[in-house]
């Protein structure tokens, strides 16, 4: 047999994970700290290059959510070239929906069959060989076969789309540079080929009632589990306040539901935001400037956009919106393991989303491009499946890239996932002298509810190469565990 | 559904910029474009389960990767056995643990062989060293003669 050669995957937004845990005299947690200790260096070697190069080259990094950055850099490059969005011709927009509701759905279903589920059927301390989703697929043969479909049809759209699964090209600046055939588009309605987007509804529905009964035999553990009071943030439709991905008004709240961000224009972001940092992580830590460092941060994704919305357009999403809602009797959800639920929510929405633009005749127009007056800067947010997510340039006279700040999904996740560490550090390992395989997975299990990207980025599926140490009152180390 | 049922896929295997380690899809690029249409072919970096989903839709089903074993030819071409067994990581699987899944979850048993060439040089750089060079036209004048020959 072949020798299987370790190849590093291409460069994502982050890789490798660190998590101390700091004792005092009597053996009980002080503090913990997430540490993500690589160095992103796009913002810098992404100066000097032309604006148009953006939409391409961001998208390098990551290999499991570059269609939002390719998304996020061209809403920034259509302004560099005078256009907002809604100057983007309406087949234009539509086909960058449909683009990002696949990527949204087959990443939300990686998210979810791949990386949460073996923790939800096996539990935390189950035998790590077995907790993965070969171990899904061996024992929930029928939960793995539709995850690995519903994943397929969204790579499917991106393929057709942006011509390739990963890394393709769609949109360019001022609209997309492909139209979308009749041949193409029957692909995913009549079923002949692969499952039609009516099944992956009909699935996406199955799924959630599996959460649901799933929230009501483990009850405790989904509503208790790293769960603590944050900030939500997130984008809203602009006319209604609807759950919106694409481009919309940022709302932000406060634990209680409070608004503490009206939706603002997007572009004004910087307005109203300050990115503090910690010596120990080169991840940002941003926060709302009126409300400052210690209380302004804010939870980004699922869970934060299904809090912040006023409803979802479509009806079945709509429907479980509002069922998820009547369990915290309408109040902010601030149970980190419901991130899961409000996820699969988001799956339904965009199955439904896509199923309404395949039907639409405007994306088989030709009508794809529109030329504005030059700007000198861009500002592109969307919503990707982790998060918020904004790409920031500035250009000179001579159309190369000067400036650009990227704020990722992770970034605003940042303290959060913090949080979370801290909670599993005081409630799990506060006064163990040992640290356990089933802790150390406590810990990825309350990462994983924010951030899948953290095990892929650096080789394994399923199994984050963290490492743990436990630190004693006077800085001896006490225990440590590293996985590779 | 579409069926493949009587179609022979060819997947290679390898990263093209870590030198050797791009056998397999360099055995691809020269074989496309004189591929009979019974034959499809794909590129991956690692084989990933959703490819039992995919391998499960044709008859038979060539694994072409770089190996660091040495073979008296350059290249070895064995039969691949559907193995249950599978490591800690499930970012890369092995072609015979997603033959496995191909007959556990979607009950279809191609018929499976991997193609091993032999590589001599892993790191970061593009191009194929001169011996892997030389196994890759060993291996491509092996399939020509006994493999696509037959079929055509």
């Amino acid at each position: 047999m072949a020798q299987k050669l370790v190849i590093d995957p291409v460069t994502r937004v982050e890789g490798h994970g660190k998590v101390t845990v700091h004792l005092d005299d009597n053996n009980k947690v002080k503090d913990a700290f997430f540490h993500v200790v690589e160095f992103r260096g796009f913002e810098r070697f992404i100066q000097g290059h032309p604006y148009w190069e953006a939409p391409v080259l961001v998208q390098r990094l990551c290999g499991i959510c570059p269609v939002s950055h390719h998304l996020a850099a061209a809403k920034a490059i259509d302004q560099i070239v005078g256009l907002d969005p809604q100057d983007l011709s309406l087949p234009a927009q539509k086909i960058r929906k449909l683009l990002h509701f696949g990527q949204i759905f087959q990443s939300h279903a990686l998210h979810f069959f791949y990386l949460a589920s073996p923790d939800l059927l096996f539990g935390y301390d189950a035998d790590p060989v077995k907790r993965n989703v070969v171990g899904v697929a061996m024992e929930y043969p029928s939960l793995a076969k539709k995850g690995i479909l519903m994943r397929k049809f969204g790579q499917e759209i991106i393929k057709m789309v942006a011509g390739k699964r990963i890394h393709g090209i769609s949109a360019t600046p001022g609209g997309v540079h492909k139209k979308i055939s009749v041949k193409e588009r029957n692909y995913f309605l009549d079923g002949k080929e692969i499952p039609s987007i009516d099944t992956m509804i009909d699935w996406s529905v199955e799924i959630i009632d599996f959460i649901k009964e799933y929230h009501q035999t483990n009850k405790a553990f989904l509503d208790t589990f790293a769960a603590y009071p944050s900030g939500h943030l997130g984008l809203v439709n602009k006319e209604n306040g609807f759950l919106e991905l694409y481009d919309g008004n940022l709302r932000a709240t406060d634990a209680d539901g409070n608004i503490t961000l009206d939706d603002i224009r997007d572009v004004d972001y910087n307005s109203h935001f300050y990115e503090g940092v910690e010596k120990w992580s080169y991840l940002k830590f941003p926060y709302l400037k009126h409300i400052g460092r210690d209380d302004g941060w804010n939870r980004v994704g699922p869970l934060a956009r299904v809090n912040i919305c006023d409803g979802i357009e479509t009806p079945l999403a709509e429907k479980e919106r509002q069922e998820f809602k009547a369990t915290t009797n309408g109040k902010i959800n601030n149970m980190t393991m419901h991130t899961h639920w409000a996820r699969l929510i988001e799956i339904l929405y965009c199955a439904e989303m896509m199923k309404a633009l395949l039907e639409d005749d405007d994306i088989l127009s030709t009508d794809l491009l529109r030329k504005g007056e030059r700007r000198s800067e861009g500002i592109g947010i969307i919503e990707a499946p982790r998060g918020t997510l904004i790409h920031h340039y500035e250009v000179d006279d001579k159309d190369r890239i000067t400036r650009c700040n990227l704020i990722v999904s992770t970034t605003h996740n940042n303290e959060a996932m913090n949080r979370a560490v801290r909670w599993v550090a005081s409630n799990e390992i506060s006064g163990q002298p040992k640290v356990t395989e089933a802790m150390m997975n406590q810990i990825e299990v309350a990462i994983r509810a924010y951030d899948p990207c953290l095990s892929c980025a650096t080789h394994a599926l399923g199994q984050m190469p963290l490492e743990l140490t436990l630190y004693d009152a006077y800085g001896n180390i006490v225990d440590e565990r590293i996985r590779q | 559904m579409r069926e493949f049922d009587n179609k022979i896929l060819i997947i290679g295997i390898g990263n093209s910029g870590r030198a050797d380690d791009g056998l397999g899809w360099a055995f691809v690029d020269e074989v496309k474009d004189r591929l009979p249409e019974s034959f499809d072919f794909e590129y991956r970096y690692q084989l990933q389960i959703e490819d039992a989903e995919l391998i499960g839709h044709y008859a038979r089903v060539y694994f072409v990767d770089a190996d660091i074993a040495s073979y008296e030819e350059g290249f070895r071409l064995s039969s691949c056995k559907p193995n249950a067994v599978h490591g800690f990581t499930t970012h890369e699987l092995e072609p015979g643990t997603v033959a496995y899944l191909a007959e556990d979850l979607y009950n279809n048993k191609p018929e499976a062989f991997i193609l091993g060439i032999t590589g001599y040089n892993f790191e970061l750089e593009l191009g194929l060293s001169e011996g892997a060079k030389a196994n890759l036209l060993g291996a491509l004048k092996f399939f020509d003669e006994k493999i696509l020959n037959l079929v055509i």
